[in-house]
């Protein structure tokens, strides 16, 4: 029976064929554009790490002037960062399963001169934890173990782009490379890893790829590193002029992850900032009142506002935008199903059922529906091309957009509910015409 | 013409009625939300930053070689670099300076006249050298600008500044006060003095260090992440890049810049090959900073142009169908004495009805939806002058999907009321 009224909703397409483009190319229209902004929406919006995203927390402690709060959105919130010396601190607590501090650098690496002169390369500073604690994926290799950590060892991990640039893909482990005016050596190669935000420091820039080059976080003082991320600072100049000074002085510039699996845990490691905090404000220190921050994955991209606000209202207008496409399908498709009155009519003095035709004229928008969910996915992918060679005019990543399975469901099912409100009426109306009124005026 | 027929017409056709008043009604709050928010793209797109800048070209270079670590090392290449730039057939001006316009951000600090016990006030600050107003094309209205004394003076004093600790006194403050003269933006000299004359007054930071000014300037705009867009201080300084290496802008004879990068990357090369270069026309880093506003300008546009397609391919649609079903009492009107015209009219006049009823609901839900989406981003409140034209615009695309159909029905020949359809 479903086939025979496919059959039939095919005929009737064919029948009119403009006016089967037009509506089919309608609600095309409609999907491809709440597909693609739905997409594009989501791709900033989604999960970055669904497997651990309630167990891993960013750590804010509220070392800020007395005189105002940080600025920013919301007076109630702590620096986004943290100081040097808080985070010396707080990594000496044994509560986190795992934990690292981090910050970014931009450092020249010297390829060997065959490959090419030297590039100012985007350097990720952390401890041993950083791979275990976000699932970092290795081709070859792994991380460093935590005494290279301490040292710290002259070791890296390389991502799998930079490896083919450097060594051409080959397994590098145990190589050296040249950074700045130190030898390290690789002990790990990521394989592909492309969060398209970079969740593990959305504190500026977070649509980059991750970067290139990892290396311990210690090097920060036989190297004099400085961060590329933001610096936020209050008060006047530390009296300690230089490199030391940015590391006694309030400014806030480092990021601080804790995996912490158990509630427990968590009330525990929160106890413990609260300690530390208490103590450093019998030293002068922390004069703003206990504002601590241990805040999940995922509340912490929304406070970040991780989502651009054009993408949620692109988002919004693009709904809209196919109510209207699913408004003008049920115009046409009831001014095309009342136009075969005489038809119907036909039908029913030959004993078709009320549902019989119901159903039939269902089964012909939910058609239309489908065949313009499949053009206005096609148009949607053309879309998000355009929109990624885009991006990589910003961000130099081209890979950025792309629709996944719950993406394609949802258009799918965009479609058949667009089908289905639309058609709905049209088909009610169509299946109570009174089969003798139209046979007369035959 | 008469109203009757038409509105008795269309009550027996509520619902397709109903569909097209919701269609113009969503497709009017959708399209004037869209104008809103491409507008607003536009008007920070447009606004001139005051400065030529087409035709300047910004330069970064960024040491590898050891040797550029030390103070003398890089002071003689940036004495070299400015040099061979303006060597460089076709530059007119070079700096040394900190500042890049367009790139969303800079440095600031915060500054209130010296001596009172008032508000900091947040300002954007950079170092420049007596050519940076020159090659930026903007220029001095009181006072003056540096002099390459100036520069290499204050260079010399910040250097011993840094230099060692200073020592403090019993506010925590540096004890010592630091002075330097410096060029403010007029916007900044009135937010700081008002209207009367900024020029020889003093301002301090938070270190209680002065800034007295020698000189203010007339247009400056540089969009920055806190509301200081036109708020400036230069102060006399080599300017050193966070890298270690040294930045410049370089101001072209008109239409050249895009022209110039290869001469001057390979100018400076040859100078020093211990570094890498960053040879930019700032007209590239502008469509850079807007890029993401382009995207929405374009894609609010696409929006816009296929939500009225739809919305007047639908009244066609629908106008088409309700003349088809009309043929026989349209074939009777004619053959009772009814003109081409009395029929064109009524298509015309009905289709504008029901536009309208859609207009006028469509005017509330543009209002509605511009607070929804006001909720979800900080955005532009809707103008009325928008919303009439906006009206004015679906009235028209109305009549014009209106008056294919229009003309078919009044093509119908009167002998079609005598035949059995």
């Amino acid at each position: 029976m479903l086939l025979y009224n496919l059959r039939i909703a095919l005929l009737s397409l064919k029948r009119n064929w403009i006016l089967s483009a037009v509506i089919v190319g309608g609600i095309a229209l409609g999907i491809a554009v709440s597909t693609m902004f739905a997409t594009t929406r989501h791709v900033f919006a989604r999960n970055p790490i669904p497997q651990k995203s309630d167990v891993l927390y960013y750590v804010r402690l509220d070392s800020w002037d007395p005189q105002r709060p940080y600025p920013g959105d919301d007076p109630s919130r702590p620096p986004t960062q943290i100081t040097y010396r808080d985070m010396v601190e707080i990594m000496k607590s044994d509560i986190p399963l795992r934990q690292s501090a981090m910050f970014r650098s931009n450092l020249y690496v010297f390829p060997d001169p065959k490959v090419g002169r030297p590039q100012k390369t985007m350097v990720r500073l952390c401890f041993a934890d950083f791979f275990p604690m976000f699932d970092v994926p290795f081709k070859y290799g792994s991380g460093w173990d935590k005494k290279a950590d301490a040292g710290p060892e002259p070791v890296v991990v390389l991502s799998a782009e930079e490896n083919d640039l450097l060594f051409g893909g080959t397994n590098s482990v145990g190589k050296t490379i040249r950074m700045e005016d130190r030898e390290l050596r690789v002990v790990g190669v990521l394989d592909v890893w492309r969060p398209t935000v970079r969740f593990y420091d959305v504190t500026a820039n977070f649509f980059q790829a991750p970067e290139p080059i990892f290396m311990p976080f210690n090097f920060l003082r036989p190297m004099k590193l400085r961060t590329f991320g933001n610096s936020d600072g209050w008060g006047p100049s530390p009296s300690i002029p230089g490199f030391e000074g940015r590391l006694v002085g309030e400014s806030c510039w480092i990021q601080m992850w804790v995996e912490l699996p158990t509630r427990e845990k968590r009330q525990a490691y929160e106890d413990f900032l609260a300690a530390y905090v208490m103590e450093q404000k019998k030293a002068g220190r922390f004069p703003r009142p206990l504002n601590n921050r241990v805040t999940p994955v995922m509340a912490w991209m929304k406070e970040q506002k991780v989502v651009p606000q054009e993408a949620t209202a692109m988002m919004i207008v693009s709904l809209l935008f196919l109510a209207v496409c699913a408004l003008n399908l049920m115009g046409l498709l009831l001014g095309k199903f009342l136009a075969r009155a005489p038809e119907i009519g036909v039908r029913r003095a030959l004993g078709a059922r009320r549902f019989d035709i119901f159903v039939q004229h269902v089964v012909e928008c939910e058609l239309v529906g489908l065949m313009g969910g499949v053009i206005g996915m096609a148009l949607a992918l053309g879309g998000l091309v355009w929109m990624n060679n885009w991006m990589k005019t910003v961000t130099q990543r081209g890979d950025v957009f792309r629709m996944d399975a719950p993406m394609a469901a949802l258009s799918v099912a965009l479609s058949l509910i667009a089908g289905l409100i639309a058609g709905v009426y049209p088909a009610w109306r169509v299946c109570r015409i009174a089969p003798a009124v139209h046979l007369k005026v035959q | 013409m008469e109203f009757g027929p038409i509105l008795r017409a269309m009550r027996r056709n509520k619902t397709r009625i109903g569909l097209i008043v919701f269609e113009v009604a969503l497709t009017l709050a959708i399209v004037v939300n869209c104008i809103t928010m491409i507008a607003e793209a536009r008007t920070k797109m447009v606004r001139p930053s005051g400065f030529a800048d087409e035709d300047i070209v910004r330069v970064t270079s960024t040491p590898f070689e050891k040797a550029f670590r030390e103070d003398g090392y890089l002071d003689n290449s940036r004495r070299q670099d400015l040099e061979a730039l303006r060597s460089v057939p076709g530059v007119k001006a070079v700096s040394n300076t900190s500042f890049l316009p367009w790139q969303g951000g800079g440095s600031s600090t915060e500054l209130r006249p010296a001596g009172s016990k008032g508000e900091m006030l947040r300002t954007q600050i950079y170092n420049g050298d007596e050519g940076t107003l020159d090659t930026l094309g903007i220029h001095i209205v009181e006072g003056r600008t540096f002099t390459r004394e100036d520069v290499e003076r204050d260079a010399l004093r910040l250097r011993q500044l840094s230099a060692g600790p200073r020592a403090l006194g019993a506010d925590n403050r540096p004890q010592e006060k630091f002075a330097q003269d410096v060029v403010v933006s007029q916007a900044f000299a009135k937010l700081a003095f008002g209207e009367g004359a900024a020029l020889d007054k003093a301002l301090e930071d938070s270190d209680g260090d002065l800034y007295r000014i020698i000189g203010t300037i007339d247009s400056f705009y540089n969009p920055y992440g806190w509301p200081i867009h036109e708020y400036v201080v230069f102060y006399p300084n080599a300017a050193r890049s966070y890298e270690g290496g040294a930045p410049y802008l370089v101001r072209t004879e008109p239409g050249q810049a895009g022209a110039l990068l290869k001469a001057i990357e390979a100018r400076l090369l040859a100078t020093n090959n211990g570094r890498n270069l960053r040879v930019q026309a700032l007209t590239e880093i502008k469509r850079q900073y807007f890029s993401g506003q382009q995207v929405v300008v374009t894609m609010m546009t696409c929006v816009i142009v296929l939500l009225v397609l739809v919305t007047s391919l639908g009244i066609v649609g629908l106008t088409s169908f309700s003349v088809a079903e009309r043929t026989r009492q349209i074939g009777t009107r004619r053959a009772l004495g009814a003109r081409r015209t009395d029929i064109l009219a009524h298509f015309l006049l009905e289709n504008w009805l029901i536009t309208t009823m859609g207009l006028s609901l469509g005017v509330a839900l543009a209002y509605g939806l511009n607070v929804g989406l006001l909720s979800a981003v900080s955005g532009a409140k809707l103008s009325g002058a928008l919303v009439v034209s906006g009206v004015f615009v679906l009235w028209l695309a109305g009549l014009l999907a209106t008056l294919a159909p229009a003309l078919r029905a009044a093509r119908i020949s009167p002998a079609i009321a005598t035949r059995n359809v």
